[in-house]
């Protein structure tokens, strides 16, 4: 390859997307000091983002978060379990991050992506210690019987700011989870009732009816943002980040408290100025999330 | 009560630090590190030819590999591997020996608080042993705030636990950096800029920045005790190299 | 900071495990309707997109009812290193299940045999020749099944590699038909599926008229097998006539 000074001559006679692919640090450089990206944005703005609840019919809650191209989607099924001697109140949830063949060019069957384990402990650690839900409002039977939540987020489409759209679908599915009435059969297993009514009449008293929606408290939201020299690049895509290598992202719940602040190393160092920076621009986008959110959430109880 | 630290430390008051290198003789360079009670033994194999695939092979490449106190490894410790791979692929000059991978292993020996942190210490540690490239030191650091406020250093696991939050961080030590055009950040010093950084649990933003203080002002005396070991040791490895 | 404490507890679900009941499905009479009302020889409405993931070299989603499918094809791109050279190009298919596509969370993984399936289904279309040496990975991902899921596939697959600029000489079409007693019901859903006497697949090309997958399995009566594929390649050519104006539709609108 040329020298990369060569490149400033180049680009004037060189293809568009050739001198991208050939040089893309220049590429990029030459965008950022215009202060626009290649896909127009500027450099502070997220891409479009989307969510829609109930995308999937045959589980409690489910919801399809779109960022730009990236897409998740999140199903939660609910399963019983005998709760554990320490917390004989609580239910629990396992949320398990998948990436599929399909999402990427870079995962292969039967070679999971090795980002996806880290993305599960971050979504965990993320939604776990938010608060966000109650996990006593997950108990049946006080140390008898609890709900254990799976919650299953698979990415179909990896286009950058993965982490951003996992918890987005995760949010969303939460808030879409309807918690089935269930009853205890004779032989002490939890079965669900099809028909309340119906069964009312049977002598069935439901276990947990009026309870079918988990009251979400301080929500998490996040932003992704790139360091890159003096540049701050919200919600980067899958090209952006392999480019430009330091990535910090930011959680804050819905009172602006910090639920992570997750920098694992890169290049660039994070001062002062850019931290606040990062939290500031999350502050924009926790607004325009919980928007999109509550219309979601609007949207469904109109159907 | 003021502080309130189980074995009597002031909030800011580290455990005793220990550090020594060369302790494994086939692994080209090697470390342990000590925090209080909490062990951390790294080896470093490499450079070796060829980088893994998906691997930039215009780089360095580096790999981690985490061997748990029992057990096998779980999510934890993948995202320990990529936060401790992000954190020394930032610090090694990564251009000198293109298409190369150079492997770090990580011995848990014991736990008992700031793992990572002490981990990350031990690696850098075991990097400088194995003659592999850095620009700079880094050093880690664990702060934790409790409930009633209070910004505590280096926390054993039974504070850990007790906690509302704690930041994993990791600051450069530039002082005498081999690199010089990196340093150009306006008005703030090199060794403010933070390499990494891993928090847990909901803190408020200038709890946070209580937290980047308080690391900021022990990382001067982390890195002063790395210094000082790394010297204390370099007699024999000159001759090692050699 | 709760930490996680040993082994996941067991779990179980709380549906109501129903035996799948034969009497539904009485053959004794034709006078039982399908569970979603459609006749016998009568396909769900179909839905094809393409171009549904981004990062793939071409894509398709499709969505038979509650059967819905993403399929990706990356390349043509280098083979594996431990590959021996080869005058013409390889395919590579793998088809997988989210946990939560079947009633019971995690029982998707017993459709190993569905990715040497699609293999066979897809070979005889893809000219080969036209990438020497490199591979083309054909993924599938089924999002929810919904019954038909193989036949889904393989439609959806052929649309994906046309999607992606893959030479072939024929879209590629898949129908399966399940033997009920006497009867034949076409394009079966899960329910059906879970009680019939027999199963026939085929996947064909229709603008060739060529067949490029047989399977039949259970207890089939000569004239009922003759129905049935009679059935299927009538289906498969409607099918293809959608998945065309699909195709169509996309090229339009990247033209305008």
């Amino acid at each position: 390859m040329g020298l990369p000074s060569d490149s400033g001559d180049l680009s004037s006679e060189m293809d568009v997307d050739a001198y991208r692919r050939l040089f893309p640090t220049h590429f990029y450089e030459k965008h950022l000091s215009l202060s626009i990206r290649p896909d127009s944005r500027p450099l502070g703005k997220a891409r479009d983002t989307t969510l829609a609840l109930g995308a999937v019919g045959s589980v409690d809650g489910s919801a399809l978060a779109k960022i730009g191209s990236t897409t998740m989607l999140a199903a939660i099924k609910m399963e019983v379990m005998t709760p554990c001697t320490e917390s004989p109140n609580e239910g629990s949830i396992v949320i398990e991050f998948h990436m599929p063949p399909i999402c990427s060019p870079i995962v292969r069957p039967g070679r999971p992506a090795e980002a996806a384990p880290v993305l599960s402990k971050q979504l965990s650690d993320t939604i776990l210690s938010s608060g966000m839900i109650n996990l006593k409002e997950l108990c049946l039977i006080h140390g008898k019987a609890a709900w254990m939540a799976y919650l299953d987020i698979y990415c179909l489409d990896a286009d950058g700011a993965l982490f951003d759209a996992a918890l987005l679908s995760a949010i969303g599915a939460f808030s879409h989870l309807q918690i089935p009435t269930v009853s205890l059969t004779d032989n002490g297993k939890i079965v669900v009732l099809l028909d309340e009514d119906e069964s009312r009449k049977l002598g069935k008293e439901p276990v947990n009816s009026g309870k079918k929606k988990l009251t979400i408290n301080n929500i998490p939201f996040s932003l992704t943002c790139i360091l890159y020299k003096n540049y701050i690049l919200a919600d980067p895509t899958a090209e952006e980040e392999s480019i430009m290598e330091t990535l910090v992202t930011v959680v804050l719940d819905s009172s602006a408290r910090l639920v992570s602040f997750y920098k694992p190393g890169g290049p660039v160092l994070a001062y002062m100025s850019a931290i606040q920076d990062c939290v500031a621009l999350t502050r924009q986008r926790v607004k325009e999330l919980q928007k999109i959110l509550d219309e979601a959430v609007s949207g469904m109880e109109v159907d | 009560m003021e502080n309130g630290r189980d074995d009597g430390r002031t909030p800011n008051q580290l455990r005793p630090l220990a550090c020594s290198r060369s302790i494994l003789h086939r692994a080209h360079g090697s470390a342990s590190w000590c925090q209080g009670d909490t062990k951390v033994l790294a080896a470093v194999y490499g450079p070796k030819a060829g980088t893994k695939k998906n691997e930039n092979p215009e780089k360095a490449c580096i790999e981690v590999i985490w061997k748990p106190e029992t057990g096998q490894i779980g999510k934890a410790e993948k995202e320990n591997e990529m936060i401790l791979k992000r954190t020394l692929q930032s610090i090694c000059i990564l251009t000198i020996n293109p298409n190369t991978t150079t492997s770090v292993i990580i011995q848990v020996v014991n736990d008992d608080g700031a793992l990572l942190v002490c981990a990350i210490n031990a690696a850098c540690a075991a990097l400088v042993d194995a003659g592999i490239p850095l620009k700079h030191l880094a050093v880690a650091i664990c702060c934790c705030l409790a409930k009633d406020g209070h910004v505590i250093l280096d926390p054993t696991k039974s504070e850990e636990q007790k906690m509302k939050g704690f930041a994993y961080l990791v600051f450069p030590n530039s002082v005498l950096s081999a690199l010089t055009e990196g340093s150009v950040a306006k008005g703030e010093l090199m060794e403010h800029g933070i390499i990494t950084s891993v928090t847990q649990g909901v803190i408020s933003v200038e709890d946070y920045f209580k937290c980047l203080d308080r690391g900021r002002a022990a990382s001067s005396k982390l890195s002063d005790f790395l210094r000082r070991s790394l010297k204390l040791q370099l007699p024999s490895d000159l001759s090692k190299v050699g | 900071m709760a930490s996680k404490h040993g082994a996941p507890p067991t779990t179980y679900s709380p549906s109501p495990t129903r035996k799948p009941h034969q009497p539904v499905f009485s053959d004794s009479d034709a006078d039982w309707v399908r569970p979603d009302g459609r006749g016998f020889h009568q396909c769900r409405p179909a839905f094809f997109r393409t171009a549904a993931v981004s990062a793939a070299s071409g894509s398709a989603y499709a969505e038979f009812g509650n059967t819905k499918v993403i399929v990706s094809v990356f390349g043509p791109r280098e083979s594996k290193k431990a590959m021996m050279y080869s005058d013409v190009g390889r395919l590579n298919c793998n088809v997988t299940y989210t946990t939560f596509a079947t009633p019971i969370r995690g029982q998707g993984s017993d459709h190993k045999e569905f990715s040497s399936m699609l293999h066979k289904a897809l070979e005889g279309a893809i000219m080969l020749e036209t990438f020497p040496k490199t591979t083309v990975d054909v993924f599938a991902l089924v999002l929810e099944s919904g019954g038909s899921d193989l036949p889904v596939v393989v439609s959806c697959a052929s649309l994906a590699l046309a999607d992606a600029g893959i030479m072939m000489y024929d879209l590629v079409a898949g129908v399966s038909v399940s033997c009920l007693g006497k009867n034949l019901v076409i394009d079966p859903i899960l329910e059906e599926e879970s009680c019939q006497d027999g199963s026939l697949m085929i996947t064909c090309m229709p603008s060739r008229y060529e067949v490029s997958q047989l399977t039949v399995t259970g207890e089939w009566s000569t004239g009922n097998l003759n129905e049935a594929m009679q059935l299927c390649l009538d289906a498969c050519s409607k099918l293809a006539k959608i998945m065309r104006s699909c195709l169509k539709e996309a090229a339009s609108a990247s033209h305008s």
